[in-house]
């Protein structure tokens, strides 16, 4: 039997709790400064814009690109490279109104066919959102976004309890905003696709966390004797062998997509992988660890409401009977 | 084996059996449509994969209604003035209101109130009472109007799309309405932005034209054409503009057919689809006595006399009235062909000579269904002549044919090199297990691609990276599985029994994971469009197979194993 993760191991996660907890806050609370100063730097699809990519003759650089354009007229566009040297593509983007962009890929095409034969370019893609598209875009994207979280939210809380379901939501919280953080720092471009694979990570970390969740719960159940913290540290080392080995084999397939997938779902990939190791840590740190802090929790408001006197008892989270196996 | 294994075993041959026959012609090189292979079709590849086009055009409802309450109100004045009832100083209000909601001010004599909204009330059910001061009335258009107006307009410009890209000769083109004001246009194949838009962005040209049935006879016509064909070493291709070709076609006939006449064509369509069938010629008298630009409405409805026969009825301006009522008082009993962006939609014998500018087409066809069906039709289609609103571009994207060729190489290449990784190091990990696990996701490849197929989904770049995904999360499955089963191994109970254990307690947590997986997958679907909705889709089937894979044809390689293993009384089990 190879075994990556020796069974019977007891590492401390819960005792780190505070520390790491402690951490996450503080990576949550800088990205949301990044996110206000730095900003994501939205793609065409939610600001409005257009983008051209054009295979021109190898001889061509970027200055002589750049050249052309402005000759034609074209002032203000950006031209970028994109692959390598010997593809020769590159990528012009520009702003405008919504007049201006229609016309764009006409004015690449016109301004190319000048000093170029038909044969000797060729326009390989054309994106042009315009403003009023993008804002629509941009509502929709992040409203889906939240509908995503709070059908997960409900899900968790029937399917295990108030105890279980804040942490499942705040360690997707927290990896979503980590993802976006890692997101503005690399400046990718924020675009349909990213949004995808943001919600994409949305399910999959959930994935992970219910997992561990599922193994507390039959944790409880099975040793009731056991501490909460004993009884999640318990479930988390019991199931780290399974956490890792997954997360694993997700992670090469999406690097494999990354470093052999092409330009264009490259940074789709890199968002997947960013979420995919943040996931797994949270589902390991953040989410169970959140799971004794609401327990204790409630706990004590139950204390406290039986010492007051009041009558109105909270509603007794009751352990969902596990099927008997044989 | 037992029983029971073998009728899941027969269930599982018949999936994977069904499964190869639908992914068969897509992954395969040969001409199917020359073999006597029972399933033809192949797997629908999105724009960014086989290049193309895809449009968002926003309607401009705001023009239309501004248009709609000038006709009402032109319309309101003329049948008060019949009436008696003088109205002065007829204004659209446009300021100060939403802009889908303009109203019409009117002056009127105070002592005619009452007929005034009496004749409002009979006669104008469209228009609301906003208010009325001192001999000063203001009118709106009613709520169930407008909605009537947003449907009609959008549906209209979906139906003129389309009828301007069979000019181009795309082969599946999609034209969908997005939301209440949005038209989504999908053309596979096209790279010419800015010739589609044109197209798109042009107004379309309705024509009334006399056959010149005495010039020459169908058969020569036909013959003629053939000739020109032949001769030429042409013919219309699907991908060619057809406005190319029947230019073409004139040209080479001049002076063969008499002055003033020209060739053109009725095309057949296959039902229910944009695909051409066959195309019959016309010789028509060049110059149009009626154009679009008289049209005021058309509508399907029922014979006047008979009251069960389907019919078109137009109606023209009074200009154009005037004009029809010439050509066909001329023309009794004679062809008058409809032609539409220079293509013959109909030739119905004038019967009568039409006055007043009112005139029914009555439909010629085997059953009532068909007649009732083409009457609509042909309502749908004169009413389409133009453009009936102002069309925004709102989204415009391209992919070139060879980018899409090179996404579909390094995507296919990047999730088989993920998953050949994955399948290794699962091998080794799990060894003989692993290799029950390796076939199950090899399975569920296949059943994803087949389900693709079978739901005529659509394949897109990030589906491709959904199919990648789908092996990574599967494996989970397979994972949860195993470590269970190894740890009822390590409680010291008897492999049968602890693989029993191991999938009993798994099912559980496979089935909570997947279906949060699955609720994001549905969120993507709801509000993904192209590329994003494909990887959605992708996900989505991934979760159900995944599921199937792993509890069902899991379990059924596992039941054969133990029994192998009690065979040969082995004492252990690999995994």
């Amino acid at each position: 039997m190879l075994e990556l993760i020796r069974p019977g191991i007891r590492i401390d996660f819960v005792g780190k709790r505070n520390v790491l907890m402690g951490i996450s806050v503080i990576a949550v609370l800088a990205t949301f400064v990044l996110l206000f100063t730095k900003g994501l730097n939205y793609g065409i699809d939610f600001t409005g814009g257009a983008e051209v990519q054009v295979h021109v003759p190898a001889a061509w650089d970027i200055g002589q690109v750049r050249d052309h354009l402005e000759q034609g007229g074209m002032a203000g566009v950006k031209v970028q490279q994109i692959g390598e040297a010997k593809a020769s593509q590159f990528l012009i983007k520009a702003q405008g109104d919504e007049k201006s962009l229609n016309l764009i890929s006409k004015h690449v095409s016109d301004i190319l066919s000048k000093s170029l034969k038909s044969g000797e370019f060729e326009i390989q893609r054309v994106d042009v959102v315009g403003p009023a598209a993008g804002s629509s875009l941009r509502t929709s994207g992040f409203m889906s976004m939240f509908f995503a979280l709070a059908c997960i939210l409900i899900y968790v809380w029937l399917r295990f309890d108030s105890r279980f379901a804040p942490g499942a939501v705040l360690a997707l919280f927290h990896d979503t905003v980590l993802t976006l953080g890692v997101l503005v720092i690399t400046q990718k471009q924020f675009d349909l696709q990213l949004l995808a694979a943001l919600l994409a990570l949305i399910g999959y970390s959930n994935n992970d966390t219910i997992i561990v969740f599922d193994r507390v719960r039959e944790t409880i159940q099975s040793h009731p004797e056991l501490s909460m913290e004993k009884a999640v540290n318990r479930a988390i080392n019991e199931t780290l062998g399974r956490t890792i080995l997954t997360s694993l084999c997700t992670f090469i397939t999406v690097a494999a997509l990354w470093l052999f997938g092409g330009k264009v779902i490259e940074d789709f990939a890199f968002t997947l992988m960013v979420g995919i190791v943040v996931g797994t840590y949270s589902s390991i740190f953040i989410a169970s660890s959140f799971v004794i802090f609401m327990s204790h929790y409630l706990e004590r408001k139950d204390k406290k409401a039986k010492a007051s006197g009041t009558t109105k008892r909270r509603r007794v989270v009751m352990v969902q009977p596990e099927p008997k196996a044989n | 084996m037992s029983r029971s294994w073998w009728g899941r075993f027969c269930l599982l041959l018949f999936f994977i059996v069904l499964s190869v026959v639908y992914v068969f012609p897509t992954v395969s090189n040969l001409d199917l449509e020359k073999t006597k292979f029972p399933f033809k079709q192949k797997i629908n590849l999105g724009l960014d994969l086989q290049g193309g086009l895809y449009m968002v055009l926003g309607v401009d409802f705001n023009r239309v209604f501004k248009d709609t309450v000038e006709r009402k109100s032109s319309q309101l004045v003329a049948r008060s003035g019949e009436k008696g009832i003088v109205l002065t100083n007829t204004k659209v209000i446009t300021e100060g209101l939403p802009g889908d909601d303009p109203q019409i001010s009117v002056d009127f004599d105070s002592a005619k109130r009452a007929s005034l909204y009496d004749l409002v009330k009979k006669e104008f059910p469209d228009l609301r009472l906003v208010g009325e001061k001192a001999g000063q009335l203001e009118l709106g258009l009613s709520h169930d109007f407008r909605t009537q107006v947003r449907e009609k307009t959008l549906s209209q410009s979906i139906e003129v799309i389309r009828n301007r890209i069979d000019e181009f000769g795309v082969s599946e083109p999609s034209i969908t309405s997005q939301g209440t004001d949005r038209v989504v246009v999908e053309l596979p194949g096209v790279k010419e932005l800015d010739r589609a838009k044109n197209l798109i962005g042009q107004t379309a040209k309705l024509e009334f034209k006399i056959v010149d049935a005495k010039g020459m006879s169908r058969t020569d016509l036909a013959k003629l054409i053939a000739d020109i064909e032949k001769k030429n070493n042409f013919s219309f291709k699907e991908g060619d503009r057809f406005s190319d070709y029947v230019r073409k076609i004139n040209d080479l006939a001049k002076g063969q057919i008499p002055a003033g006449d020209e060739i053109s064509f009725e095309r057949h369509k296959i039902a229910g689809t944009e695909t051409e069938s066959a195309r019959t010629p016309y010789l028509l008298v060049s110059k149009a006595e009626v154009t679009g630009e008289d049209l005021q409405d058309a509508y399907a409805a029922r014979d006047g006399e008979t009251g069960s026969r389907p019919v078109t009825n137009f109606q023209l301006t009074p200009r154009g009235a005037v004009a029809f009522e010439r050509l066909t008082g001329d023309h009794l009993h004679e062809p008058l062909a409809i032609v539409l962006d220079n293509v013959v939609q109909s030739a119905p014998i004038i019967q009568s000579k039409i006055p007043g500018g009112r005139g029914v087409i009555t439909m010629n066809r085997e059953n009532f269904e068909s007649m009732e069906k083409e009457a609509r039709d042909l309502a749908v289609i004169l009413r389409a002549g133009a453009l009936p609103a102002q069309l925004d571009f709102l989204e415009q994207r391209v992919v070139g044919p060879s980018l899409g060729q090179d996404s579909i190489h390094k995507g296919a290449l990047a999730s088989l090199i993920g998953s050949v990784v994955v399948f290794v190091f699962v091998g080794i990990y799990y060894q003989v297990s692993g290799l029950i696990a390796v076939f199950s996701l090899i399975l569920n490849v296949l059943f994803v691609l087949a389900c693709l197929v079978g739901l005529d989904a659509t394949l897109t770049l990030p589906g491709i990276a959904g199919i990648a995904l789908t092996v990574g999360i599967a494996v989970d499955s397979n994972v949860v599985i195993y470590e269970r089963i190894r740890e009822e191994i390590r409680h010291g109970k008897r492999f049968a029994v602890a693989v029993d254990a191991g999938f009993q307690k798994a099912f559980r947590t496979i089935l909570d994971a997947n279906v949060t997986n699955a609720f994001a997958a549905i969120v993507l679907m709801m509000f993904g469009t192209g590329p994003i909705k494909g990887f959605a889709v992708t996900l989505m089937i991934g979760i159900v197979t995944t599921l199937f894979t792993a509890v069902f044809v899991c379990r059924l390689v596992f039941d054969l194993y133990l029994h192998l293993l009690e065979n040969r009384k082995a004492k252990s089990i690999s995994i």
